[in-house]
Order: structure tokens, then sequence, then C-alpha cells
């Protein structure tokens, strides 16, 4: 029995004609940071939503500990709660304060009592440092508190993973660092963490291992100072090169 | 006209008889109003099902009573209803199942669209969290729709509040329907109209008005 949290074995997933992910493996062991690089369209999202079948994966396994997640039986709602998601689009729930957004999957899914839920939503959002807007309405926090927020919503599940898609892509470049900092954070902690970003020095720091997709492959993998220090494809050196001219532009 | 000499004694003398009829308008506007809304939403239910002949019935219903004329549904279902159930229905129960499903069919639509209207990265949030599809309809979208609903229903309200002077026409004993007999009676039809046109407005205004400040408030923070 191997004690990876997370194993993928040959994910492939086509929309129609269009094949965006050829054949992805990945074992992700407990505590590891991946960072998985790739130029737009090269399948990167799509992996991730594969992961809690937010997408459908054309082919390919994916188990969760020992529950297979790709099973015709597998129960999501129950998948879904052990993997926390953050999206690169601000989907926190308007008709609620920022408590209220922790709370909700606690007090829904988990049968919650209100005091209880109340109590470890404030928690989380300590841990993002937004304590003080608790009882903020979503539309009077700016694009990094919402990260943030949607962040603590998901650490409130208590996930044994976490996925973030592109979580900073939407947020204006000042409040790209607070969101960065929270995420980690939480790595420092241990959580096991699947990252999609174009944030370089966030994946050379903070990751374990970083894969480069391109065309729904993996053409490379390894730790960040291979990868960023000596890339063998080249591929990701054209990719590295670009994102350098992009941070240096902004 | 400008020989005409108005006799207003006319309403006053009958407005016993007009307020009757006023009562049934009351309540059958309201009536009205509860089937619409129940049916209404599961008709919406079904168009959104996703099952093609649920959904294909669901959509067959709600063309059908938007693009014939209210009246004839009114008449329609008043005669030939029976006829082909072989239930006879009174004017008034006739009235309110014709413009019961004729609201139906708009708030279906109404429903629908605000369902539809949220984003579909709530419903992602939601499920990204572990909640069934019922759970995130109940705790995520549907409450976001509501407020948008909100407004075009009471809109529907006040236009189905006037609309109920049609069932005049097959016998329920509504305002409109006592004005006509008023009239006969009274030989005044000018001023009996003229009076059942200002109560109509002094009921409806206020609700249009209503109507305007849940608009406005609502737009602001959606």
């Amino acid at each position: 029995m191997s004690t990876a949290v997370l194993r993928v074995k040959d994910l492939q997933k086509s929309f129609g004609a269009l094949e965006v992910l050829r054949g992805v493996s990945l074992e992700v062991q407990r505590g590891e940071v991946i960072v998985l690089l790739g130029a737009s369209g090269s399948g990167k999202s799509s992996f991730l939503r594969c992961l809690n079948r937010l997408e459908e994966p054309s082919s390919g396994s994916i188990y969760l500990g020992d529950v297979e997640v790709t099973a015709v039986s597998a129960n999501l709602a129950q998948i879904r709660r052990r993997m926390g998601m953050v999206f690169q689009h601000l989907n926190l729930f308007p008709h609620m304060t920022a408590v209220q957004n922790v709370m909700e999957g606690p007090r829904t899914v988990l049968g919650l009592r209100r005091t209880m839920a109340h109590s470890l939503a404030l928690r989380m959002l300590a841990k993002v440092h937004l304590t003080d807007k608790a009882e903020a309405r979503t539309w009077q926090l700016s694009g990094g508190q919402q990260q943030r927020v949607a962040i603590a919503r998901a650490l409130a599940m208590e996930p044994e993973v976490m996925l973030f898609d592109e979580v900073t892509s939407a947020l204006d470049p000042e409040l790209v660092g607070e969101v960065l900092t929270v995420m980690k954070q939480l790595a420092d902690d241990g959580m096991t963490m699947i990252v999609v970003t174009h944030e370089m020095a966030f994946a050379r720091r903070v990751a374990d291992r970083v894969l480069m997709l391109d065309q729904g492959v993996v053409i490379e993998e390894g730790p960040p100072e291979q990868i960023f220090g000596a890339p063998t494809h080249e591929r990701t050196r054209r990719f590295l090169r670009r994102l350098a001219w992009e941070e240096q532009a902004t | 006209m400008t020989h005409y000499t108005w006799h207003f004694e006319a309403v006053w003398e009958n407005l016993p008889l007009l307020l009757q009829g006023l009562w049934d308008t009351c309540l059958l506007a309201p009536l009205a109003m509860a089937v619409g809304l129940v049916v209404g939403l599961g008709v919406a239910l079904l168009r959104l099902s996703g099952v093609w002949g649920l959904s294909a019935i669901a959509t067959g219903f709600t063309e059908l009573f938007r693009t014939t004329p209210l009246l004839v549904q009114v008449i329609w279902v008043y005669t030939v209803l029976p006829l082909l159930t072989g239930i006879a229905l009174s004017p008034f129960v006739s009235g309110l199942v014709a413009l019961g499903l004729n609201v139906a069919a708009f708030m279906a639509e109404i429903y629908r669209t605000g369902i539809t209207s949220i984003d579909y990265s709530q419903k992602q949030g939601a499920l990204a969290l572990g909640m069934t599809r019922a759970q995130a309809m109940r705790r995520i979208i549907l409450p976001q729709a509501v407020r948008r609903m909100i407004p075009p229903m009471t809109a529907m309200w006040v236009a189905l509040f006037k609309d109920t002077s049609i069932l005049a026409t097959i016998g329920v004993v509504e305002l409109m329907y006592q004005a006509r007999v008023v009239a006969s009676d009274t030989f005044r039809p000018l001023e009996v109209f003229t009076a059942v046109g200002i109560i109509y407005f002094l009921l409806t205004y206020p609700q249009a008005l209503l109507v305007n400040w849940i608009y406005d408030r609502l737009r602001v923070h959606s």
C-alpha cells in the first residue's frame, strides 16, 4: 500500500476531438507541495478540476487515499469535502458575510452546530489574517481578501489536500502577495497542496516538486532548482523565458 | 360631451354591490398568485430537470399560455374543458384555474431565468465544498436567485390584479362584473365605469409604487 495521499494514473480528458490531457500520472505524498506550470491550454487547470471531478475525466484513475475517485459509484460529495479547492474567479457566496461563507461548509455539509461552526470559521479567518473582516460583506472585500476568505472556506472542511487553480491570476498585482503569503504559510504548516500558478518566485520557494505541462502531457518534472536552474526541455526553457520577461515587464 | 350631466349618485347608491365585487377581486388575485407561484415553480424545475420529455412538456405548457390571449384561455377553460373532462366548474373556479395557469406560465419563466442567471462559479464553489446538487440549489443558488425574481414577480402581481377583470366575461362576480350590472341597472355606464377605473387605480397604484421601491432596494448590491 502506497503512502501517497493522491495517486493519479494515466489521466486523459478530451472535449470532443480536443485532447486536453493525454495521459498524466502523479503521486502526491502527505505534506508535499506540487506546482503545475504550463502555458494556457496546456491542460493544467483541467487536470486540477478532474481531481475532484468537477470535470469528468475521459479515462485513467484517481485515488484519494484508498478511495477511488474515478469509480462510477464514487460518492463525490464525500470525496470533495476531503479536497479543498480555490478557484481563479472570485466565487464567494455574495448573500453571506465572510464568516458565513466559511461556516457554510461545516454547517451544511458536516452538519456542525451554529456555535461550533462559527468558532471554527473564526479560527480559519485568523489563519488568513482576516479576523477583523469576519462580518464584512463580500463586496466590501478586495480581491485579495476575497481569495483569502475562499482559502479559509476550503480549510474549514479540514481537507487532506488543497487544490489552487491560478488563484492570483484575476487579482491586481499589488494584491497577489498577501494571497501567496497565506499559501506559503499553509505549506509551512504541512498542508498537502497542488498549485497551478504562473508565480515563479512562489514556485521556486515553496514547491517541493514542479511539473511542466505541455499539450496535455508532463514534459518535465523535478525539484524547483532543477526545473528553474537547468531545464532540459526546450519548451520549458521557452516558457520560463517568457514568464521571466513578463514578470520584468510588469 | 359638454352637455352631459354627471350623476354619480348612481355609483354611491350601488356602492355595496361594487364593494361586493371588489371582495371577489381581492380574493381571486391572491389565489391565482398562489397557484401561479406553486405551479410555476414545478414547471420551472421540470424545464430545468434535463430530462427531455419532462422539459418538453414544461416548455409546451409555458409557450402555450404565453402566446395565446388570456381572454381566450379563460373562455376555453370555462366552456371547452368541461366538455373534455366531464367536470363542470363554477365560473369562479374556472376563472381561478385559467388565471392561475396563465400566471404559472409567466412565473415559470421568472423562476427559470432567475435560477440560470446565477453564475456557474457559484454552483461550482458549492459543489467543491462537498455539497450535493440539492444543497447547492437550496443554500447557494436559490437564495441569490430569489432576490432577482422578486421584482418581476411583484410586477406580475400588479398585472394580475387588473387582469381579474377579464373574468367578468364568464360570469365571475368580481368588480368588473358588478360594474356592468350596476351600469345596466342605472343606465349610468359613464359614471360607473369611471368610478370603477378610479377604484382599480387607487388599489393598483400604491402596489406599483411598492414594486418600484422593491426594485430599487434589491438592485443595490446584486
